[in-house]
């Protein structure tokens, strides 16, 4: 049976489990409601009180969104910050913060860090393991788009083939990230410092881009990359290499002539390989990290985040549903002369229940139906507003999870409903009736 | 239709604090009588019909219908016994204002028993018509004037074609001939198909045609007689 479970395709077991969930609400339906027809009295009634019952939709919408949109939000942030991190292998640094250094080489969120030295970077490049190396270097910017500087190879390993053009060959080529409002045959003067800090006019030099990178879903989408030599000539640095220099930008450098690069982006001959480098340079000299451990680190912090906001979610929802039961009890005290005329008529009990429930859960299911249509375009909204100020891809789209919780909470306040309803049921005809 | 005859034995109702409501020894009314029921207001002549019909708990005594006293029964069997044989017109006729006049009319078809549904909105239908009221009207009875409602009460009494007939003031909202049609109506019900029919009245009228009038005071029957 769980062999059987098991072998089921997952969308297969999270559908079951949606119906599942479901199926109480479904059943206490089918069973109150048997051998009746609510129908035009349930429509009568919603009518009646057709701004109380607005107002109940609305009250139980807003809180399902609120539940639905925590989840598939954070489980956005989470895949998205992961695949911006994917082409990072390994990183070395300079001893210190390893989340400051991955959020400096991999998010581009530049800060102070130490730099590694010329000879230290030449260790890592001489290291048998690694396939790739190339340093990174920050500090200008064009509009809104930080200059980095580093490798053609490293570029050409980060975007895959390029989306139009070529790679920089010459000091001052560029090749700019989707995102970036510059296209092939332009140029553009960089500006020292970001954002508001920025300086125009410092660098009297023009780029021009000769290459633009495919979407990458990563905060590299907003940036231009340009040979790590020209950063350093245009701070007035060494430019990584002797006076004999063919000015053809790349590898090798010269430690001599190395200013330093605030990390190295390395990615070694197999996973085993960068095992044997992490430790390899992990010293006094330098640390060596896998961005996706941090991540992982930093995911599974959140993860207790996410545990929390589950139970938060999950206490609103029960707060809520415990006010819309309150106030569906004194919602059917309103409905209770309709109800007593009924009963005098001679309508059985269980019919006044089972429109008294079937009120309540036509206003359960259609807020929790409008909230998960609000939730989903709430997360949309969040994380296009995430990707717009990080860069990260951020894709909040509708997943089990949520559908679970909305199954979950209509079963669960469905289930919850049959209490006024059974109130209703007992209470005295004619003075009720009176009003 | 068969009728359903009626006996009352030593039958006391109370309202708040105990006070005597209704108050009656010894009273019988055979299947198919046309019963008219007058006093003064306040006299507990809606009580008296409430009773029959089992809205309200006898305090003591027997309401035997066709022998079968409802006083005793619970409530879910009272309500089933108004369901299965009573029709009731309320004295303010109670409607549910957001439905249309047919839906209120057959409003039994929506908890009865669903073999006789068809029957009960192609009854509701024709009640409506008799009662001079177009059954294909959709608007919302609310729209209706006082005496239209009525007829839509009495409508919706008839349509589940009812043993008892127990109506308050089914003429009172009327015009003299809207009034004269349905007392003949309601009497010919009674005499042509057997239906016992219990009407509070104010209405010389109904009397004149009822085969039987009672005059209530504080709870009492007063007087017993043929018109
Ligand atoms: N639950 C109750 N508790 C106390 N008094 C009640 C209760 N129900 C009715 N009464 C009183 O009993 C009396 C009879 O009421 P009922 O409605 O039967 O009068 P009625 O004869 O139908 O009068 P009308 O012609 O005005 O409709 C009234 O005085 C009323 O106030
Ligand atoms: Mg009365």
């Amino acid at each position: 049976m769980t062999d059987l479970w098991f072998a089921l395709p997952v969308g297969v077991q999270d559908a079951a489990i949606a119906l599942a969930l479901l199926l109480p609400a479904l059943g206490i339906g089918a069973v109150a409601l048997r051998g009746f027809r609510v129908g035009p009295l349930l429509r009568a009634l919603l009518r009646r009180q057709a701004w109380i019952s607005v107002v109940f939709t609305a009250l139980i919408a807003v809180s399902v969104a609120l539940g639905a949109a925590l989840i598939a939000q954070e489980r956005g942030l989470r895949e998205g910050t992961a695949r911006a991190a994917e082409k990072f292998d390994l990183v070395v640094a300079a001893p210190g913060s390893e989340i400051t250094a991955m959020l400096a080489a991999v998010y581009l969120q530049p800060a102070d860090v130490p730099l590694v030295d010329g000879e230290t970077y030449a260790e890592i490049v001489a290291h048998p393991r690694a396939e790739l190396v190339a340093p990174i270097g920050f500090g200008d910017s064009w509009q809104d788009a930080p200059v980095i500087g580093t490798t053609a190879d490293f570029a050409a390993y980060l975007s895959g083939r390029l989306a139009e053009g070529r790679l920089f060959a010459r000091p001052y080529e560029a090749v700019a990230g989707a995102r970036v409002d510059l296209s092939v045959g332009e140029t553009f003067q960089p500006a020292h410092g970001h954002g508001d800090a920025a300086q125009e006019g410092m660098h009297d030099v023009d780029y021009e881009v000769v290459g633009r990178m495919p979407m990458t879903g990563s905060p590299w989408d907003r940036a231009l990359l340009v040979p790590i030599e020209s950063v350093w000539e245009v701070h007035v640095l060494p430019n990584g290499h002797g006076p004999d220099w063919d000015r053809v930008p790349g590898p090798p450098f010269d430690p001599a002539h190395f200013p330093g690069t605030p990390a190295v982006l390395v990615k070694a001959d197999s996973l085993g390989g960068t095992y044997v480098m992490q430790a390899a340079f992990t010293d006094g000299e330098t640390m060596a990290f896998f961005p996706g451990t941090i991540l992982a680190r930093l995911h599974a912090l959140m993860g207790d985040i996410r545990e929390v906001m589950s139970i938060l979610a999950v206490i609103t929802q029960v707060l809520v549903t415990a006010g819309v039961l309150a106030g569906l009890t004194m919602l059917t005290r309103l409905l209770a002369r309709r109800l007593a005329l009924l009963r005098a008529l001679g309508a059985p009990r269980r019919f006044v229940f089972a429109l008294t429930w079937s009120y309540a859960t036509t206003l359960i299911v259609l807020g929790a139906a409008i909230g998960l249509g609000l939730g989903i375009a709430a997360t949309g909204a969040m994380s296009a507003a995430i990707t717009a100020r990080t860069d990260i891809l951020v894709e909040a789209r509708l997943g089990w999870r949520e559908v679970h919780l909305v199954a979950g909470f209509v079963s669960l306040t469905a289930a919850l409903a049959l209490l006024p309803a059974w109130l209703t049921m007992n209470r005295p005809v004619m003075s009720d009736l009176r009003g | 239709m068969p009728g359903a005859a009626l006996e009352i034995e030593g039958l006391s109702v109370r309202g708040a604090r105990g006070r005597a409501l209704l108050d009656v020894p010894r009273f019988a009314v055979a299947a198919g009588t046309a019963l008219a029921v007058r006093g003064p207001s306040g006299a507990g002549k809606s009580t008296f019909l409430h009773a029959l019909a089992g809205l309200v708990p006898a305090a003591a005594g027997a309401v035997r219908w066709d022998g079968e006293d409802i006083a005793a029964l619970p409530e879910p069997a009272r309500a089933a016994f108004r369901r299965r044989r009573v029709g009731f017109v309320f004295q303010e006729h109670l409607l549910f204002e957001e439905l249309s006049a047919p839906e209120n009319a057959a409003i039994a078809a929506l908890y009865g028993p669903r073999a006789g549904r068809d029957a009960v909105h192609g009854r509701g239908r024709d009640r409506l018509a008799e009662l001079g009221l177009d059954p294909g009207e959709t608007r919302r009875s609310d729209t209706y004037s006082g005496g239209e409602r009525q007829r839509i009460a009495v409508a919706r009494a008839l349509a589940t074609d009812p043993a008892i007939l127990l109506a308050d003031e089914p003429t009172a909202s009327l015009d003299r001939a809207n009034a004269d049609r349905l007392a003949d109506e309601l009497v010919r019900l009674a005499h042509e198909e057997g239906r016992t029919l219990v009407a509070v009245s104010h209405d010389p009228a109904l009397h004149a045609v009822a085969d039987r009038v009672i005059d209530l005071a504080d709870g009492r029957i007063t007087e017993d007689a043929a018109p």
